[in-house]
């Protein structure tokens, strides 16, 4: 009966966060229309639906109608997959996301390396794109993204050991516990959050670090031969992923579902559940505010530029932080 | 009887004459290497001898290296431009700029035109500069025609040449930008654009291509719209400016992608004919305004801004400098405007005497001019103009050769070619 249940729950919660997906795309995409414009003063989107909110929900149907080419030369059994692996990593990581107090789809105990493990599969689907496409762009494209995505990775996940050495464990929600207790980890961990930051923001190709699209110089790196819903599950995922790496910055620096100073920390019972949901979308979206801040303000960097900074800069800094932290957890025995 | 009749090869014959040109300038004969025909096998290509200059690039490219093919419909080649590029990984090793896209014969359809009409083929040469373009044909014309503007039309013309220079630098600004991935500047930019070609439709009646110009004056004397709205943008240009100015100038990221990019020297400039801003930010202090006054010029205080650097950042810096300085002779043009009639008498049909006129003008790519030659008729026997950003685009393959992808576009931003222009 419990696995029943079990399975049942599963389920039940995997075909939530699929669904999920959709409309945290929608918001993301529509939320960066909107203050972009707002910030280049236009108006942005104003036609479709009130304050023009169903314009990007229009742009994911639009998808749908537009032709699914797949070019000639193109290799076509890498090239259907590759949007399907990028989604996939996006939505999988979805699954050890701590919502609030009993809303984690798969609340187990090394969550936090499976989130890194997976969030990692989608360089996977950018190669093959880039590859399976024929297109020299695509290529480039896709070459920059695994040079791009495998670099970062290595200051994103040491910024990251950091915490998990200060909290003692890998599992989301005990780490959440632990920042009710001693103060959120932004206070403990402030290095380790400016590392996390930059490095997320390559690993989610967002501006500054968007050499995989660079419309400027590749027109759409791995993206270019994509059209219709294919092109459509690339975009899709790439939202998402802004809002997971927001959502687990929220999770690991900034206390997760705790709600901040003046109000109470948590809430018991479904009501609580729903407190917590509020306090982390809240934080969460201002994350992917201010990757949309950064998206209107700042120029491209260089690809020699960026992977200077993974090597030259970030990795040194994170190891330093590793050893400061680890260190200080041995002498003080935190 | 055998014929030794045989129809030669042009790539050989093309061979034999850069042989023969090097031998000529002193200079050791060119080594074409073993692998003139590499990977024939590999790639499945067809068993004959390459048939075109192009086709011979493709054979004879060495391992690990490809041509992209960037343009003409490439997102950020500023028009129709066609830049065949060699690259080993993303390494520039060579760059090829193809140009002829955007070939619309305004040489030949000027000559076919009268003197009259001329003014409105000029326009869509280099479309964000349409001002200058007519500025140069004017003066060439009253030249050839023996006749003076008056000192009103003298004043009008300068205030919409700068008006339009300021619109120009502006959104080279936004260009610049926009080829790094900066996606806010171009739209500041194109603000201030609109309030100028606003107020500038309100003086000629057209937002783009103004036609307002013609031999012996301008078409209309200001107005009353055109003068308020003159008034309202140069309260808030500034500001405007300085937004998109404070997003770039001390931008950490844009900064590290500009400064010492694309280092032009002063001589290699002027051995490549680069004139304008681009030339003067590789510190050379040549400007046509200040070097062959022309127009009310000499009556203006303002002086040749130069750079020292060379590089993108210098020639974005000297577009902002120069963007200030066209506002602060706007100011002097409005305060200094005298009344009067606005346009020459000239006849309805225009015949010159014959001989020839040279004219020059600074336009914001660099030197402008046109060169007419009058046979007695209504029409220009010869109508030449050299437009500045074609000759600035020959700068484009001395400097990109090991640098990156990424950089060819911000390199060729920064000497703001129009592809309009360019092909003609």
């Amino acid at each position: 009966m419990d696995l029943l249940f079990g399975i049942l729950r599963f389920l039940l919660a995997t075909t939530l966060l699929l669904l999920m997906t959709i409309p945290t795309a929608f918001v993301v995409i529509q939320m960066e229309l909107k203050v972009i414009a707002q910030m280049q003063l236009r108006y942005g989107p104003n036609r479709v639906g009130p304050w023009g909110m169903f314009q990007s929900t229009i742009h994911g149907f639009k998808f749908l109608a537009k032709e699914d080419h797949i070019p000639d030369q193109a290799d076509r059994a890498t090239f259907t997959l590759a949007p399907w692996m990028v989604y996939m990593a996006a939505a999988m990581s979805m699954l050890v996301m701590p919502f609030a107090p009993g809303a984690i789809a798969a609340d187990f105990n090394i969550g936090i390396v499976y989130f890194f493990a997976v969030i990692g599969l989608s360089v996977v689907g950018l190669l093959i794109a880039g590859w399976a496409s024929y297109n020299k762009y695509s290529l480039l494209g896709g070459l920059r993204s695994a040079a791009q995505m495998v670099s970062y990775e290595i200051p994103l996940t040491l910024s990251v050991v950091g915490v998990v050495v200060l909290g003692g464990t890998l599992n989301f929600r005990e780490l959440i516990a632990w920042q009710q207790l001693h103060g959120w980890m932004l206070i403990w961990q402030p290095v380790g959050l400016g590392i996390f930051y930059i490095a997320s923001l390559a690993e989610i190709n967002r501006t500054p670090f968007d050499m995989v699209e660079a419309d400027s110089e590749l027109v759409a790196g791995p993206f270019t031969e994509y059209s219709g819903m294919r092109f459509g599950f690339f975009f899709f995922a790439e939202y998402v992923a802004l809002f997971i790496m927001s959502g687990v910055m929220t999770a690991l620096f900034f206390g997760g579902w705790l709600a901040p100073w003046p109000f109470p920390a948590q809430l018991e019972g479904f009501g609580g559940t729903l407190y917590g949901l509020l306090w982390f979308f809240l934080k969460s979206y201002m994350f992917v505010f201010v990757a949309v801040w950064l998206r209107a303000t700042l120029p491209r960097v260089r690809v020699d530029q960026l992977m200077g900074m993974a090597w030259k800069v970030l990795l040194p800094l994170a190891m330093l932080n590793l050893l400061v932290t680890a260190g200080a957890v041995l002498v003080f025995n935190l | 009887m055998t014929s030794e009749l045989r129809i030669p090869d042009p790539l050989e014959l093309e061979a034999a004459e850069e042989g023969r040109l090097r031998a000529v300038a002193g200079l050791p004969p060119l080594k074409r290497g073993g692998g003139e025909y590499a990977g024939f096998e590999s790639v499945g290509l067809p068993d004959r001898p390459p048939q075109t200059e192009r086709e011979r690039e493709v054979y004879t490219l060495d391992e690990g290296e490809m041509l992209v093919n960037m343009g003409p419909q490439h997102p950020s080649t500023h028009g129709v431009m066609r830049l065949v590029i060699k690259v080993r990984g993303e390494v520039v090793i060579d760059i090829d700029p193809v140009l002829g896209y955007l070939h619309r014969g305004i040489e030949k359809l000027c000559e076919n035109a009268t003197y009259t009409t001329v003014m409105t083929y000029v326009d869509p040469m280099d479309y964000l500069s349409a001002m200058h373009n007519e500025h140069a044909p004017a003066i060439a014309f009253e030249k050839l025609f023996g006749i003076k503007a008056p000192p009103r039309a003298e004043y009008i013309r300068a205030l919409v040449v700068e008006l339009n220079r300021v619109f120009s630098h502006g959104l080279m600004m936004g260009f610049l930008a926009l080829d790094m991935g900066g996606l806010t500047p171009i739209l500041y930019s194109f603000i201030n654009r609109d309030d100028v070609v606003d107020m500038l439709s309100a003086i000629s009646g057209q937002r783009m291509l103004f036609n307002f110009f013609r031999v012996g004056g301008v078409n209309f004397d200001t107005n009353d719209e055109f003068m308020s709205r003159l008034g309202t943008w140069r309260a808030g240009v500034l500001k405007t400016i300085e937004m998109s100015e404070r997003i770039l100038t001390d931008n950490e990221i844009f900064r590290g992608r500009t400064v010492g990019m694309g280092v032009l020297s002063g001589a290699q400039a002027i051995a490549l004919g680069v004139t304008g801003p681009s030339l003067r930010a590789s510190g050379v202090p040549f400007d046509v305004r200040k070097a062959h006054p022309y127009s009310i010029y000499p009556e203006l205080e303002f002086d040749v801004i130069t750079q020292a650097g060379g590089d993108v950042y210098s020639r974005y810096l000297q577009r902002v400098a120069e963007l200030k300085q066209s506002i602060h002779l706007i100011d002097q043009i409005v305060d200094k405007m005298p009344h009067g009639p606005v346009q020459a008498q000239v006849p309805g049909i225009i015949r010159p005497r014959p001989g020839r006129a040279y004219a020059a003008v600074e336009s914001p790519r660099g030197l402008y001019s046109v060169y007419a030659i009058s046979d007695g008729g209504p029409n220009p026997y010869r109508f030449r103009m050299r437009d500045p950003s074609f000759v600035s685009l020959q700068a484009l393959p001395k400097l990109m050769p090991g640098r990156l992808i990424a950089d060819t576009m911000a390199v060729m931003a920064s000497f703001d070619p129009v592809m309009g222009g360019v092909d003609k």
